[in-house]
């Protein structure tokens, strides 16, 4: 579904990402894990169009989408969300959901409807608050909500785009474990439904979860493989899971 | 609803209180600009510091098919909205190119060349001493020439565009833009082309201002340079601040206090500027919603009590 050739950035000297071969398959949840600073995130604003590489080509759905914005991409069905919390903090969590799910039609430049008597954004919005548990909060401004609900926020308006493939960034990062764990376990139903790339630091969840993943470091693919083969692979164990596989 | 209603009495019954039409009728066309700001402003997050030169540009065309061509005041109208808007789609489309305080510059920066072109291009505007002759002919038979009867017709027109601004707001395409004010990035991410969004804004706010331009062309039967000056721009800021950006009622209530104390105290202490501007600070101080933030909260009040 979607592939990276030789997919390269340089910030000045320094290469970020370094010619990575990367290919995420259809029904996948594939985790890219690797020690900080590996160029995961740099690899991410490179598939979701946020950067434009220095050399190399992103290939989705058969097409190549090296030179696409970060907006087209999204209308292609590239969904992302972000490390940090990402929303629109000053209106409420309906609206927040709905602006997503209305990318999708083609009513956003009209100016003499009203925004509600479009019944199936609504809907749509209303199905995915009620899916992430926050229909309770509808009314509430998205910078009024606790941490983890902001986190599921987030994740909510990713999903009323209507992707076909999910980048997640960290989406567990700054939650309190219970908060991580009511997370993961969304991602989890998520994946039977769509195809899922998320970069995730707490490696024994990663490794329940994920079907494929790819160990990054310094830019470069380490290992690729099923978890078992990752955790059997000595280069790995070395260089990254050596530290923090003991937890 | 009920609030626009009570928009529509005050502004039927305003001449009847009042006995200055003219200053009313100022009221209405100053209060359309502070309108058109916020919605720049208020619902999108772009600080437009060159709303003058929209207004200008409506006025000087409205004016000159007037004079020109004899043309109906509704046409004149319609010729001041575009030339507004044209102007503000262009001048918008390259101010949005700079971000943050580079973007307010640049609408600064484009009002300054305006207002020369203005002061230079004498045959068309009349230079420095301004476009006078302008008239202000009658519509469907009925004489405008009464300064009341006047009034009537720019309340109507500004009512008019001033529904329309509530029904912008509340359409797909002003929750956009308020996503863009909340978070650029973000709505761009998921999938909305931000600068589409925000030329189209700039367009509706220059036809907006154009609008009131025109509307302000015939009412004085004149075009002062002042129509397009910085100083024109900076009121309509400080109008719309005053009476808070978190609704077009906001931006009304705003120039029609702005509007009222820089007539009645000009005549009395020449220094009222000093006044106001006190007033100004503290407002944005102490009250960053503006003066109908606080109308809000007393109505919440008195409903709750």
């Amino acid at each position: 579904m979607l592939r990276t050739r030789e997919l390269t950035k340089r910030f000045g000297a320094h290469a970020a990402v370094d010619g990575v071969n990367v290919e995420i398959r259809r029904g996948t949840l594939h985790a890219i894990i690797g020690p900080n600073g590996a160029g995961k995130t740099t690899l991410f604003n490179l598939l979701s169009g946020e950067l434009r590489p220095s050399e190399g080509a992103v290939e989705f759905a058969g097409r190549d989408v090296t030179c696409f914005d970060a907006t087209t991409r999204s209308q292609l069905g590239i969904g992302r969300s972000f490390q940090r919390t990402n929303v629109f903090p000053k209106l409420t969590v309906f609206e927040n959901v709905r602006l997503a799910a209305q990318t999708r039609t083609g009513e956003s430049f009209a100016l003499w409807r009203s925004v509600t008597e479009l019944a199936d954004v609504s809907a749509r919005a209303e199905r995915v608050l009620d899916e992430f548990g926050l229909l309770g909060y509808r009314s509430q401004l998205a910078s009024e909500l606790a941490g983890g609900d902001q986190r599921l926020l987030e994740l909510a308006i990713t999903l009323a785009t209507d992707p076909v493939l999910l980048l997640l960034d960290e989406p567990s990062q700054g939650l309190s474990p219970e908060d991580a764990r009511r997370l993961i376990d969304r991602i989890g139903t998520l994946a039977e439904r769509y195809t899922i790339v998320l970069i995730e630091h707490n490696v024994p969840l990663v490794m329940r979860l994920a079907t494929e993943i790819t160990v990054m470091n310094f830019g470069r693919v380490l290992a690729h493989g099923t978890p078992d083969e990752i955790r059997a692979n000595p280069a790995v164990r070395t260089a990254y899971l050596g530290t923090r596989g003991t937890r | 609803m009920t609030r626009f209603a009570v928009l529509v009495a005050i502004v039927a019954l305003a001449p009847l209180v009042l006995r200055y039409p003219e200053l009313e009728t100022q009221i209405l066309t100053f209060g359309l600009l502070a309108v058109a700001f916020n919605l720049l402003l208020g619902e999108m997050g772009f600080l437009s510091f060159g709303q003058a030169t929209f207004n200008g540009a409506g006025a000087y065309a409205a004016a000159r098919v007037l004079i020109d061509a004899h043309a109906a005041l509704p046409l004149a109208l319609l010729v001041g909205v575009i030339a507004g808007a044209i102007t503000a789609a262009a001048i918008g489309a390259l101010a949005i190119t700079g971000r943050g305080v580079y973007g307010v510059m640049l609408t600064f920066a484009f009002n300054e060349m305006a207002y020369y072109a203005a002061f230079q291009w004498r045959d068309v505007t009349g230079g420095d001493n301004g476009l006078s002759g302008v008239p202000r002919p009658g519509i469907f038979g009925v004489s405008l020439a009464d300064p009341t009867h006047y009034y009537y017709f720019t309340a109507l027109v500004v009512l008019l565009a001033f529904a329309a601004v509530l029904r912008v707001n509340g359409s797909p395409f002003g929750a956009v833009l308020r996503a863009i004010r909340e978070n650029e990035d973000r709505a761009r991410a998921i999938g909305y082309r931000v600068r589409r969004f925000k030329v189209t804004a700039f367009a509706i706010s220059g036809a907006l201002s154009g609008l009131a331009g025109g509307l302000y062309a015939g009412l004085y039967r004149f075009v002062p340079l002042q129509a397009i000056d910085l100083d024109t721009s900076t009121n309509i800021v400080i109008a719309a601040l005053l009476g808070g950006t978190g609704s077009p009622y906001g931006a009304l209530l705003g120039a029609a206090i702005f509007t009222v104390l820089s007539n009645s105290l000009s005549h009395v202490w020449s220094h009222w500027p000093l006044i106001f501007g006190l007033v100004f600070c503290a407002v944005v101080l102490f009250f960053r919603g503006g003066l109908w933030s606080i109308a809000e909260r007393w109505s919440r009040r008195a409903a709750h009590a």
